[in-house]
């Protein structure tokens, strides 16, 4: 609710009109901005804009606007998700720009995401990482209850960190080799941390990996741009998890 | 017989990583090494040409030799797999591009330290290695040492080395899944350590171009200098 | 319209399980034979496509995201109830249950009430084994937290991101069915009609988002899973693609909907900050735990809130309701701070909002204790207001949240459709007049990984099908009348965006049907919404081609739908002249201004059949008996 001045600024959005189309950058003006809006809101606005001039509004996803769904993804000025640390760019309000600004808009851009239209990617390799072993395999109405299997709390939490991953791919995003290894690390942790996930752990481990290989994300350098970006503050130890139960799987599980 | 798991070990993104991590690690130990048997130069001549003359006349020496040609080929075969498959899947055609915080300079120019250590070793091992013994190995060592010429390259490939493993180290740990909160800031200070430690090649050749020794100076080079 | 609600004889503890033994089952091999359309993938359609897909059933699973886990249950913060009785406090399933059909006010079906809370225990088991990290205690063993409208601890939860988790559990079961092979997903598919054939639903027509394609899809069952409509508000704590359109294609087809006007008002949401505005964001209802709510006892006192002395803050919710204080049901908070608002009390620039203040609890806990539970929902707060809620009190005010009513099911969850299910928040549901917190995982759950499963299968087997090609008339018939309104939004090509009509009908919904309806507003909204709807379709703007990745469309024929919705939602409010729930009549209260129910003449279901466009509804009535649970004032204080 602080300043209430409006403003006005550029955004240099990536204007693409379809997966195989070549792309540009646009340059629009967006004029009274007001500093409580978010910075999704902008593009409504700028879209609304658009639109009344008959021509077409920007592809972007966004579906919550609460930072929870993954569904938001956008470079603001080389920074994923925006200059906020650990937050979705959906959480960005426009109180972190000021008048005349320049905003360069991008999409993800990543091999493992085909850019479908302007700002809009295709993440469905995420889920089918997942599909290879990211679950527990018991079926509806076998299980025991609940406490019959305690968890040690740290853990629980520990699985809970990792577990808070919303799929939103900027780890993939900032990774200077569009590596996929802090998402796949997560689930793979979430599920390595807690006993429930344990009679399946080298299986998943082995299957996951090779489904994330196949998607065409690069390979770990240990730079740790992802965890630096995550919105849900996920950490590395998950890939160095992922690592250890990958490696032990291969050296001493029968698969 | 089973060798699924070995074909991981080279196929799968993962499972590359750990043997260049392996390698890495033990290259690094290689190298401490190497150092401590540089550090015998100031004991003197007798020292240092005495422990040369153990390791040529040891009949295992040879094989150390075939496992450490093995841990270098592993290594840069597999990083430049990494590296050269990285290089052209990276994310490209941004306006705009920052890092936010996660890169360092060791890891954002490990391709090219990696390249710059290749090209000190192969220059290395053709002035030391494969090269006239017959002057003596102490001779040789503080000889090439007073070549203002050899100690730049030499100055030049030990910073790059420091560089590749102030990334190398930790990440070589990180790699094979040792991250603990409370160990992984301990093995990142190691690993800094370790890398600073490689200046020491460096500090050795810059101690004998500055050291004044008429008898080295009159007698002149005997050694083949590749420039 | 007959309303058969199928609800099993016999006593309420025996009605579920006697019922599944008398439902048809198919055999094992058959099972991949039969074709389960299961649209919508948050917490009913992915616990059912993989409860389903385990039982061995072909299922396709349409959702209008780039991927089944983003579906909006990702958002539900608090927690999810069971019975459980871990922390020794009386719960049992019979005081779940009782909670739940008062938290609704009398106007839920005691049969699925009841069932609900029966399979309420059998989901955290499920859910624990599959993975899902709920919050534990030292000993490893679950915690609970408390939720408004109980006085028991049986909330299970996942720091502020329990519906993430659930919804990421459920979805990760079906993955696996992905894998399987029993499941395919169809992302990015937006269903537009329901197709029947011989009065049996065998099919749907859904919408390529990506190509604009129409695509035919047939099968045996279709189980709508497709969430609420509380953006029929336009601001709403719903995501941006949540519409009523799945559910009121099907109304279209003969599906009867019911109580469209008992919506869900959340009491402690971010208040708006402009007309900018997109949505509105909740904050979990589990920080009236330890929040607490006031204004200040002066008319327009304008102080900072820390300059407000202790004797000049009027904790009004404690005031007024001793027994539960911070902790009275949705509707009740959410009246409370519109009364103290709209008397001149309310804080912040709009003076539509109400403190919600942690002060106490951080002097009694520690900040580090307060951060613990509720650290997300405080950095939420921060970057949406740019305050932080350690150092002075939140602003809060109510927003829509929630929809109890919708396609009207019986005991099956089958619409008045054969074939045609209902599940979760698209349904007219277990919740009465109101849902109280942390109830609606519990639902959407207990319908998809428990009972769809017996139901539907119980359906498959009881029935016999004809083969169907998605090349007969009925297909093409669908596909083209989809064709044919998509080209008449195209035609208009008017100067107001979708958004902008999206706002002009929302502002009317929470002004005239909002929080507070009268006769008077209501007959307003009446005589408004049909003058906004005509605007729409004479002067919508929509930009692009209709075979491509057009936003704009999807916006505009959501819009569309809600357009028409809403004039069902007023009528059915109207007709309900007494109070309940979530749904207050201002000429139906008690003299201390509380909502006054009318039991002789609205002890029903009110179920709306779609009589053809341009003409009026039918109403037809499933009366609620309570054979169970004595009907009473419901009091909170």
């Amino acid at each position: 609710m602080k300043g209430s001045k409006h403003f006005s600024v550029t955004v240099r959005a990536w204007r693409q009109a379809g997966p195989a189309e070549p792309g540009k950058m646009v340059s629009y003006k967006v004029k009274d901005i007001s500093p409580d809006m978010s910075f999704l809101e902008m593009l409504d606005i700028l879209n609304d804009d658009l639109l009344k001039k008959g021509e077409t509004p920007i592809t972007f996803e966004s579906d919550c606007r609460e930072g929870i769904c993954g569904s938001c993804g956008l470079v603001v000025n080389g920074d994923v998700h925006g200059p906020d640390e650990h937050s979705t760019v959906c959480q960005l309000h426009m109180r972190r720009f000021s008048d005349g600004d320049v905003i360069t808009v991008e999409p993800w851009r990543v091999k493992a995401f085909p850019i479908l239209k302007d700002l809009a990617v295709d993440r469905s390799a995420l889920d089918r990482v997942i599909a290879a072993g990211g679950f527990v395999s018991i079926n509806t109405g076998a299980a025991a209850d609940a406490n019959a299997t305690p968890v040690e709390k740290d853990k629980a939490e520990e699985a809970m960190d990792a577990a808070a991953c919303i799929g939103c791919g900027a780890c993939v995003t900032s990774c200077p080799n569009g590596a996929g290894m802090l998402f796949t690390g997560a689930k793979i942790s979430q599920l390595a941390l807690l006993p429930q996930g344990g009679p399946e752990r080298a299986k998943r481990a082995l299957s996951m990996v090779a489904a994330m290989d196949k998607e065409g994300f690069g390979n770990c350098t240990n730079e740790y741009e992802c965890e630096a970006v995550c919105p849900k503050d996920i950490k590395v130890a998950n890939i160095a998890r992922m690592n250890r139960e990958f490696l032990l799987a291969n050296l001493f599980s029968k698969r | 017989m089973e060798i699924t798991f070995i074909k991981r070990f080279i196929t799968t993104s993962i499972g590359r990583k750990a043997v260049m991590a392996v390698s890495g690690l033990l290259l690094g130990g290689f190298m401490l090494v190497h150092l401590a048997e540089n550090l015998l130069l100031f004991k003197g001549e007798a020292a240092y040409n005495g422990w040369v003359d153990m390791l040529l006349s040891n009949p295992v020496t040879p094989l150390l030799e075939l496992g450490l040609l093995f841990l270098f080929l592993a290594h840069i075969i597999t990083g430049a797999w990494v590296r050269v498959e990285d290089f052209l899947n990276a994310p490209s055609g941004y306006e705009a591009r920052k890092w936010q915080g996660g890169r360092t300079i060791g890891s954002a120019t490990m391709l090219y330290t990696a390249a710059a250590v290749l090209a000190y070793l192969a220059y290395h091992m053709l002035t030391f290695r494969f090269t006239d013994h017959s002057m003596g190995f102490y001779q040789m060592v503080t000889y090439a040492f007073r070549d203002p010429v050899f100690v730049a390259v030499y100055v030049a490939g030990s910073a790059a080395l420091a560089l590749h493993l102030s990334h190398g180290m930790q990440s070589a740990f990180q790699t094979l899944g040792v991250n603990h909160p409370k160990y992984t800031p301990l093995i990142k200070i190691g690993g800094i350590l370790v890398a600073v430690a490689m200046t020491g090649f460096a500090l050795i050749s810059v101690y004998y171009l500055l050291g004044i020794d008429i008898k080295a100076a009159q007698a002149g080079y005997n050694v083949v200098i590749i420039r | 319209m007959k309303l058969d609600a199928k609800i099993p004889a016999g006593p309420i503890e025996k009605k579920w399980d006697s019922h599944k033994f008398n439902l048809k089952l198919v055999n094992p091999s058959n099972r991949r034979k039969y074709d389960v359309l299961v649209v919508g993938s948050g917490l009913a359609g992915a616990s059912a496509a993989a409860s389903l897909g385990e039982l061995g059933f072909n299922v396709k699973v349409f959702t209008l995201h780039d991927s089944t886990r983003r579906a909006h249950s990702i958002a539900a913060q608090g927690g999810i109830n069971a019975a459980k009785n871990y922390p020794n406090d009386g719960d049992s399933v019979w005081r779940l249950f009782h909670d739940t059909v008062k938290g609704g006010d009398y106007r839920a079906r005691e049969a699925n009430v009841y069932r609900l809370a029966q399979i309420s225990n059998q989901i955290i088991d499920h859910c624990a084994a599959i993975g899902v990290p709920f919050g534990r205690e030292y000993s490893g063993l679950l915690s609970n937290r408390s939720f408004g409208g109980a006085q028991v601890s049986r909330t299970f939860y996942s720091r502020g991101q329990t519906g993430q988790q659930l919804l990421l559990g459920a979805y990760s079961a079906m993955m696996r069915q992905v894998a399987a092979g029993t499941v395919t997903v169809l992302p990015r598919r937006e269903m537009t009609d329901v197709v029947l054939k011989n009065g049996q639903a065998r099919g749907i027509t859904v919408r390529n988002l990506l190509t604009g394609e129409l695509e035919s899809h047939s099968g045996h069952a279709v189980l709508l899973c497709t969430g609420g409509y509380a953006n029929v508000f336009n601001l709403s704590t719903n995501a941006g693609s949540c519409n009523v359109s799945a559910a009121w294609a099907a109304y279209k087809r003969g599906a009867g909907f019911a109580n469209p006007c008992f919506t869900q008002i959340h009491p402690t949401c971010i208040p708006r900050s402009g007309d900018h505005q997109s949505k509105l964001t909740l904050m979990s209802e589990s920080l009236r735990n330890d929040g607490r709510v006031w204004v200040p006892k002066a008319k327009g006192d304008k102080r900072p809130p820390q300059d407000i002395p202790e004797a000049e803050r009027d904790y009004y919710l404690e005031r007024r309701y001793p027994a539960f204080g911070n902790l009275v049901p949705r509707d009740i908070a959410s009246r409370a701070a519109k009364t103290v608002a709209d008397s001149g009390y309310g804080v912040g620039p709009s003076s539509q909002a109400v403190y919600l203040d942690f002060r106490d609890s951080i002097k009694r806990k520690g900040e580090n204790k307060i951060k613990d539970e509720y650290g997300n929902l405080f950095d939420m707060y921060y970057q949406i207001t740019d305050e932080n809620a350690y150092k002075s009190p939140m602003r809060i005010y109510p927003a829509p949240h929630y929809s109890m009513g919708g396609l009207w099911v019986d005991y099956n969850l089958m619409t008045t459709v054969p074939g045609l299910f209902a599940l979760g928040e698209a349904n007219f549901s277990d919740h009465g007049a109101n849902r109280l917190g942390a109830s609606a995982l519990m639902q959407g759950l207990a319908d998809g990984f428990f009972v769809a499963p017996s139901t539907v299968s119980g359906y498959l087997g009881a029935n016999k099908f004809e083969a169907v090609s998605t090349g007969e008339k009925e297909f093409t018939d669908s596909s083209k009348q989809v064709q044919d309104r998509v080209n008449r939004l195209l035609a208009v090509k008017g100067k107001k965006t979708p958004a902008e009509l999206h706002r002009q009908l929302g502002n009317v919904m929470w002004n005239d049907v909002g929080m507070g309806r009268s006769e008077a507003t209501l007959k307003k909204a009446l005589k408004k919404i049909p003058e906004i709807r005509e605007e729409f379709w004479k002067n919508v703007a929509i930009s692009g081609a209709d075979k491509d990745f057009n936003q704009t469309l999807e916006k505009a024929m959501k819009v569309a739908d809600f357009m028409e919705f809403s004039e069902l939602l007023v009528k059915d409010a109207l007709e309900r002249n007494e109070s309940c729930g979530g749904h207050f009549r201002e000429e139906s209260c008690t003299p201390e201004g509380e909502a006054k129910r009318d039991d002789a003449n609205f002890s029903h279901a009110a179920v709306w059949e779609y009589q053809g466009e341009g003409k009026e509804a039918a109403l037809h009535k499933e009366a609620l008996t309570f054979e169970n649970i004595k009907m009473a004032e419901r009091s909170y204080k």
